[in-house]
Parts: structure tokens; C-alpha cells; sequence
């Protein structure tokens, strides 16, 4: 294995690549100050480590790093070595450029050879799962492949390569999903997808992407809900997103509109006919009920 | 065609049934609400969450089994867990979530009053054990360190009261789980003002007592049309799940106890009187005057070996808890009783009766070179099954009992049920069916007058499968059981020194 680089704007085998900024493969064999400062960056940085041992710090957090270790860097994360340097070892790394999504979403670009829902989840499982250190070899065999298919150029390499990425995505998104839940313990992978849900209601979230961050197929996973929770995952998240509303009615502050977009429905007469359904109420018949002038008998 | 629907709201989940008048089962949903673990020692519920859970299996079960078959449901009685706790101000409206039995924060205002003398005179006036689960620690709890949240309290309600609220408009708590609270004098049937006294409130604090057969009323007109039911549609207050269970075993007459295993378990025994034990190791729950429903709780039920069984279960399928289990009781068959002297104590989350330890832990004991991962699998459930027995064994101080029956989703296991029947020495009847509900059911028909009373209707109940003791099996049992006896009572100092260091991480 050879030491190599190729950069963006530098190397024109990247030409056809705009999404490339860096490849490399480095061996480092000295110890030099301020090697590895803190940088935060626009693109997804992911790293490889082939021997040695790295203490890094991502995202504020320490992390030793081990030969066969991939550490993940989302947009924004500031990544430095301890005392700014990098360690004695071999390492690999990719960096790339990934389409940002308001408010704080991601996305493969559209060179991905994924479907647009698949791109969007990746980026989503990403965020969410904020896996920073995974145990992933198969990352090394890519990133050279990937070099490989760059400094050849045969027949085919362009789609070749973003495949590559592809599956790249695809191991890291699967791994961190894995390395968050045991698969043994549905109870207990629930309920962190419940948390995330909860703190991210406003989105509107699919079984697909629900799925995903349990680790399972969507089949497996909404017989599995359903199981477990006696509803299918939409109508579970039906009832996160009512409970709330409740809560947020009772407090008598927001109007109903903000309230229905708060907690997940595309829109006010949306979620008054959901929350009819179910409760008997309109929001705001319902609101009425709680309001101060108390001792309202019901017959 | 008429019906009768009960309504569970059990710890994980709300599980709802229709049954005809003959006690057959029409339909039945579950439907799961979660429990948040904020802090640790928390243990909460969202209220909301609960009422709409549970409206929305209702409203399924009702669009889905019973309007299509033309059924008239002529009553609904409620069912729940023991000992939450849920604030509400003055417009009804909860302040924070519901509190849920498991609950720890109140332990050390729990250890104070149980060592005072007014704490053993509570427990002989209430029925309830002095623990953190107990709404009066809880509320005492409270006032001590959430006096914002006390001071702004209209009630302090369960969260089976909450939900009846809801639906009707009115506060109300039944005999049966007001008993449950530490709040209520088990012989007057009133709330105990020396119990209020010390958790600081009046009680117009608390819901108003009723029994367990009234009707809190009728459901709001806005339930009535969208759940499709008249206003002749009868609620019943119903009692706690463990009353119901109790009811639904069919255990009425002296000389039986039933044993219940789900995730924790109980074993209880229904009598006229109250059962005093000095060392305040049971409750004494009403279910209706001068129906006293005693026994002893215990923490490390089914949830147990279901640990076990992540930990160390052969997972070839992602997440079929189930297969894994199944797969494990069929190795535990290939050891013999007593798992070759392999011990085990199941005190994972602290334990309750009889020896109410929240420090106790969990242990192996007498491993030797030739024990097997199997061994170690038929030793967890023998821990279990034995920490069952000595409450048994206490409650025999008190009470003869010749005959068992089990229900509950652990106990049921007819490995399981075999080994009660085995350690015990009695022949069990065990019924897998949901206990709880058909105890509501019971009720309900006793309210609408099939049968003439309660005992009456557990009369009717037939169990499904009847074990029989091996008694060869209960003397191997018996010698192990008395190390483990001895073991627990040994290990109380290194329980202290074990929990005081895992708390400090």
C-alpha cells in the first residue's frame, strides 16, 4: 500500500467528481506539532484506520481509535488530534461534499446512484443515530477500490465508483444503526425510536425511515411494532403526535394551527379531523373543556 | 346481542375485552404506552398518552368486533395497576406525569416512616407496606421536594381516576384502589387522617371513595357518539388488576392462594379478616367489605429470566425474544431439579416480600467446574420460582393453603407451573387466559345480577390444566431452598456495601 493523495482542484482524476474533495491513504511515521488541528467543515469526513492508534476528538468528545476503526464526521463537527497531533500509524480517509436540507437535514447528492427517499434516509439515520467511532473493515477494501478505479479509468468507472460511495453509505448507515441497538432487546430499540420521534414530531416521518433506525426491514419491523404496541407504526405515532397536542392545548398558549404543525400534521384541519376522530372533539372544543370556568357539569 | 368490555390499564399497556354474557371472549386489543426513566428511581407515565392509548383500542375494538356484529355493550368496567400517583390543577389538567408503582424517589421518606412507630401503626391501619410504590410516600415525597407542584395540586388522583375523569367528568377512586394507596383505613373504609396528616393534605385532595360496583357516571356525549355507544352504556368502577386477577383465578374459599408472574409477581390469598404480620411483611387490599385480598409482591418476576435471556440467549433471529426463550426452557428440561447445586438469587431490582430489601441483589451461587451453560439457565428459574415460595412459606404463617393456581405470562409456562407444583408441593391449576380481565368480567356480571355475589361468580371459573406435585422433585427443592433462605439472610451486610458502591457510578 502506497501513501497517496488526490484533492480537489488539484488532481484532475477528481474532475469528473465534484463531490470528491479528498482521497488519501497516509502513513505516519513522526510525531509533528499542530499535525492535526481543529477544523470544522462543510462535507462528510470519514476515516479509516489501518494501524496504530489515534486519540482524537470529535465533535468535543475524546476517542481512541483502533486498526479496523472508521470515525464518521458530519458537517459542522470540529475534529482535531489530542494536543492537536496526529499519531504515529497508517490511516485512510474520503472527504465529501453532501447536499444540506433546511433546517438541518442532509442528503447524497443526486450523483448517488440510491433513490431520492433512500438518499434523504441515509442522511437522516446519520444525523440521528450521531455514530461518531464504527467498527467497520469493509471501508478499507472501498476506499482503495475506489482509488483503483480512479487511477485506471476503465470502462465503467464512473458509475463504478459512485457506487462505491454508495455502499459506503449504505455499511456506515447500517453499522450505526446496529451499534445502537442490540437486536435483542426490541422493548428497549423502541423506546429510543420513540425518543427520537418525540424530540423530531414535527417531521413527518415515514415507516421506511422509522424502519431503518431500528435496524430492521420495513415488513419486520411494523409486524413487530404492531406486536408490541398493539398498533401499526403510523397510528403509534398518531398517538404521540395527539398526546402532545393534548399537552400543548391544555397550556392555553399556542393556537391550534401551530400546535397541529408542532406535533406533525400537515395542517390544522388535518389534525382537527384526526383529533375529532378519535377524541370527539375539535381542538378547540376540547381546549374550551379545561378553560378556568370550572364546574362545568357534563350531563 | 349483549356484551360486557373491560378495560386494563396495566403497567406497559392497556389491553381491552369484550365478552359475551356467557364469558366467552368476543375480541380483545392491546394497545402500549411507554414508561420514562427521567431520572433514576423514575418511573413515569404521560397521562395523555394512557387516555388516548386507550381510547383508540377502544374505539378499534368497537368499530372492529362489535358494532359490525350488532353487540349492545351493557357495561365497561375498569381495571388498573396499584399506586400511581398523578397531580392535577384546578382545570383538570395533569401536572406532569403520572408517578407509576415502580417508582423509587420516595426511598428514603419510605425508610424514615417505616421505622417510626406511627409507620407500623399506618401499615396496620391502611394495609399497605411502607415502600416507595405507596402514594402516601409518594405524595409525601412530594411535598418535600416538589412543594411548587404540591402547592399547585387540585387532586392527587390515580391514573385510573384520571382516565374516569375523562371520559365522565367525575372524581372518583374505588374502595379497591384507594386501599392500595396507604391513604385509607381498611376497616372504616374512609381516608385515614393520620395518613393525610403526614402526607401534609386534606381530603378533598383525593378523589371521592366509592365502591367498586358504583358508576361514575355516564360517558360525555362527545365519547358516546364517537365510540358508538348509547348513554345506557354502564361504567363501573372496577377494582386494581391484582383484586382482579385474584377474582379471576376463581380463588375465593379458604386454603387457596393464587400466584401471579408477569414481569414482577404476587402471591395472594383472599379472607374476611386482615392478616397482621409484625414484620410488616404483606399487604391487605379491600376488594369489597370485609373482602380482604393478602399477599406479598415480589420485583423479580418474569422480567428476570427475560434479562437472562438477552444476556445470554442464542439470538439467531434479531429480536424474537420469544424463540429465544422457548429455546431456553427446552435446555433448562435437560438438568435436574436443583441444577446440580447451582443457586441462584434473583434480586435484580431490589426485592419487595418477603424480606423488603431494595438494596438485595442478584447472585450465582455454588458454581463448581461441571456446571453448564443449561445449568445456569433451570438456576435462574429455580431462584425465581423459590423467592415465590418464601412468600408462600410466610403466608402460610398465617393462612392454610392446600391448593394453587397460577396465571400470568411467566407463571403460566407449564415448566414453570410444574416447578410451582413441584417446590410448594401442592397441585396447581393454571389458567392462560388474562386474569385480570375476567375478574372484570366477573364483576360486571355480578353487577348486572347473573351471579348472586363475587364468590359466586369465582366459583365459575374452571381451570384449563391441573399439575401435580412430584414429590421426589419438592425434596431436592426443599434442601436447596434452605441454603437459599439462609443465603439471603446472610448476604443483608455485603447487599448494603454491593448497592452503596453501584450507586455511586
Amino acid at each position: 500500500m502506497n501513501q497517496f493523495i488526490l484533492q480537489q482542484g488539484h488532481s484532475r482524476e477528481l474532475q469528473a467528481f465534484p463531490h470528491i474533495l479528498e482521497i488519501a491513504l497516509k502513513k505516519n511515521t513522526s510525531i509533528q506539532l499542530n499535525s492535526l488541528h481543529a477544523t470544522s467543515t462543510t462535507s462528510v469526513r470519514i476515516y479509516f484506520i489501518v494501524d496504530g492508534k489515534f486519540d482524537w476528538i470529535i465533535n468535543e468528545q475524546n476517542h481512541i481509535l483502533y486498526p479496523g476503526d472508521l470515525a464518521l464526521i458530519l458537517p459542522g463537527q470540529t475534529f482535531r488530534g489530542e494536543k492537536d497531533i496526529l499519531n504515529i500509524g497508517t490511516l485512510s480517509w474520503i472527504h465529501l461534499q453532501i447536499e444540506k436540507l433546511d433546517p438541518h437535514g442532509m442528503s447524497l447528492g443526486s450523483w448517488s446512484h440510491l433513490s431520492k427517499n433512500e438518499r434523504l434516509t441515509i442522511g437522516k439515520i446519520l444525523l440521528v443515530n450521531n455514530a461518531t467511532v464504527l467498527k467497520l473493515t469493509e471501508c478499507q477494501t472501498l476506499l482503495l477500490t475506489i482509488r483503483e478505479e480512479l487511477m485506471n479509468q476503465e470502462i465503467g468507472f464512473m458509475t463504478r465508483i459512485n457506487q462505491l460511495i454508495d455502499e459506503l453509505f449504505i455499511g456506515i448507515a447500517r453499522q450505526s444503526t446496529r451499534q445502537n441497538n442490540s437486536q435483542r432487546d426490541f422493548p428497549q430499540t423502541f423506546m429510543k425510536l420513540e425518543q427520537t420521534l418525540r424530540q423530531n414530531l414535527a417531521n413527518q416521518w415515514t415507516v421506511e425511515e422509522m424502519a431503518a433506525l431500528t435496524g430492521l426491514g420495513t415488513t419486520t419491523f411494523t409486524e413487530k411494532v404492531k406486536k408490541y404496541t398493539g398498533f401499526s407504526p403510523l397510528n403509534y405515532l398518531i398517538n404521540i403526535r395527539i398526546s402532545e397536542a393534548i399537552k400543548l392545548l391544555n397550556r392555553q398558549e399556542e393556537n391550534v394551527t401551530d400546535i397541529a404543525l408542532q406535533t406533525g400534521f400537515y395542517s390544522s384541519q388535518h389534525f382537527s379531523t384526526t383529533f375529532k376522530k378519535l377524541t370527539g372533539y375539535t381542538p378547540s372544543d376540547f381546549r374550551k373543556r379545561n378553560l378556568p370556568q370550572k364546574n362545568n357539569t357534563h350531563e | 346481542m349483549e356484551c360486557i368490555i373491560t378495560i386494563e390499564l396495566g403497567t406497559n399497556a392497556v389491553r381491552i375485552f369484550a365478552f359475551d354474557l356467557n364469558g366467552h371472549i368476543i375480541g380483545s386489543m392491546k394497545g402500549s404506552y411507554p414508561t420514562f426513566h427521567t431520572e433514576p428511581d423514575y418511573s413515569e407515565q404521560d397521562p395523555e398518552q394512557v387516555f388516548i392509548t386507550m381510547l383508540y383500542v377502544l374505539k378499534n375494538l368497537l368499530t372492529e368486533k362489535i358494532h359490525p356484529q350488532k353487540y349492545h355493550v351493557i357495561s365497561i368496567c375498569f381495571s388498573a395497576s396499584m399506586h400511581s400517583v398523578l397531580a392535577i390543577d384546578n382545570h383538570g389538567v395533569p401536572l406532569g406525569n403520572a408517578i407509576t408503582w415502580s417508582d423509587n424517589r420516595g426511598k428514603i421518606e419510605a425508610q424514615e416512616l417505616k421505622k417510626s412507630a406511627l409507620g407500623k401503626k399506618l401499615y396496620d391501619i391502611t394495609g399497605t407496606p411502607i415502600h416507595p410504590m405507596s402514594p402516601l410516600v409518594k405524595i409525601t415525597w412530594m411535598k418535600n421536594h416538589d412543594r411548587e407542584r404540591f402547592n399547585n395540586t387540585y387532586k392527587f388522583l390515580s391514573i385510573k381516576s384520571y382516565i374516569i375523569q375523562q371520559l365522565t367528568g367525575e372524581y372518583y377512586i374505588d374502595y379497591s384502589l384507594a386501599s392500595a394507596t396507604g391513604l385509607l383505613n381498611i376497616r372504616s373504609i374512609q381516608w385515614e387522617p393520620e395518613a393525610l396528616g403526614y402526607a401534609g393534605i386534606s381530603p378533598d385532595k383525593l378523589p371521592q371513595l366509592a365502591p367498586v360496583f358504583h358508576s361514575p357516571g355516564k360517558l360525555r356525549k362527545e365519547f358516546q357518539k364517537s365510540l358508538g355507544l348509547s348513554s345506557s352504556t354502564k361504567l363501573i368502577l372496577g377494582s386494581s388488576d391484582g383484586c382482579m386477577a385474584t377474582l379471576g383465578a376463581g380463588v375465593w374459599s379458604e386454603g387457596k392462594a393464587t400466584i401471579t408472574i408477569e414481569d414482577s409477581g404476587a402471591v395472594r390469598v383472599v379472607g374476611k379478616e386482615v392478616i397482621r404480620d409484625e414484620k410488616q411483611r404483606f399487604f391487605n387490599y379491600l376488594l369489597t367489605e370485609n373482602c380482604y385480598v393478602s399477599g406479598g409482591p415480589t420485583n423479580n418476576g418474569g422480567v428476570v429470566f427475560e434479562w437472562f435471556a438477552k444476556q445470554f440467549g442464542d439470538f439467531r433471529i434479531p429480536y424474537e425474544i420469544e424463540y429465544t426463550m422457548d429455546n431456553l426452557i427446552r435446555e433448562a428440561t435437560k438438568v435436574v431439579a436443583g441444577s446440580d447445586g447451582l443457586l441462584f438469587l434473583p434480586y435484580l431490582l431490589g426485592e419487595r416480600a418477603p424480606i423488603w430489601n431494595a438494596n438485595a441483589r442478584g447472585s450465582y451461587f455454588g458454581l463448581n467446574i461441571k456446571h453448564e451453560r443449561q445449568h445456569f439457565i433451570r438456576a435462574t428459574i429455580e431462584g425465581i420460582l423459590y423467592e415465590i415460595y418464601s412468600i408462600g412459606k410466610t403466608l402460610e404463617e398465617h393462612r392454610s393453603i392446600k391448593f394453587l393456581s397460577v396465571n400470568g405470562s411467566f407463571a403460566s409456562i407449564p415448566f414453570c407451573t410444574q416447578m410451582i407444583a413441584d417446590i410448594f408441593n401442592k397441585p396447581v391449576t393454571s389458567k392462560n387466559l388474562d386474569s385480570a380481565s375476567l375478574g372484570s368480567f366477573l364483576m360486571s356480571a355480578t353487577d348486572m345480577g347473573k351471579f348472586t355475589s363475587l364468590e359466586e361468580a369465582s366459583r365459575s371459573i374452571e381451570p384449563t390444566d391441573t399439575y401435580s406435585p412430584e414429590l421426589i422433585n419438592h425434596k431436592t427443592y426443599l434442601k436447596y431452598f434452605e441454603i437459599f433462605e439462609r443465603l439471603t439472610t446472610k448476604l443483608s451486610e455485603e447487599f448494603e456495601d454491593i448497592s452503596s458502591l453501584q450507586q455511586k457510578h
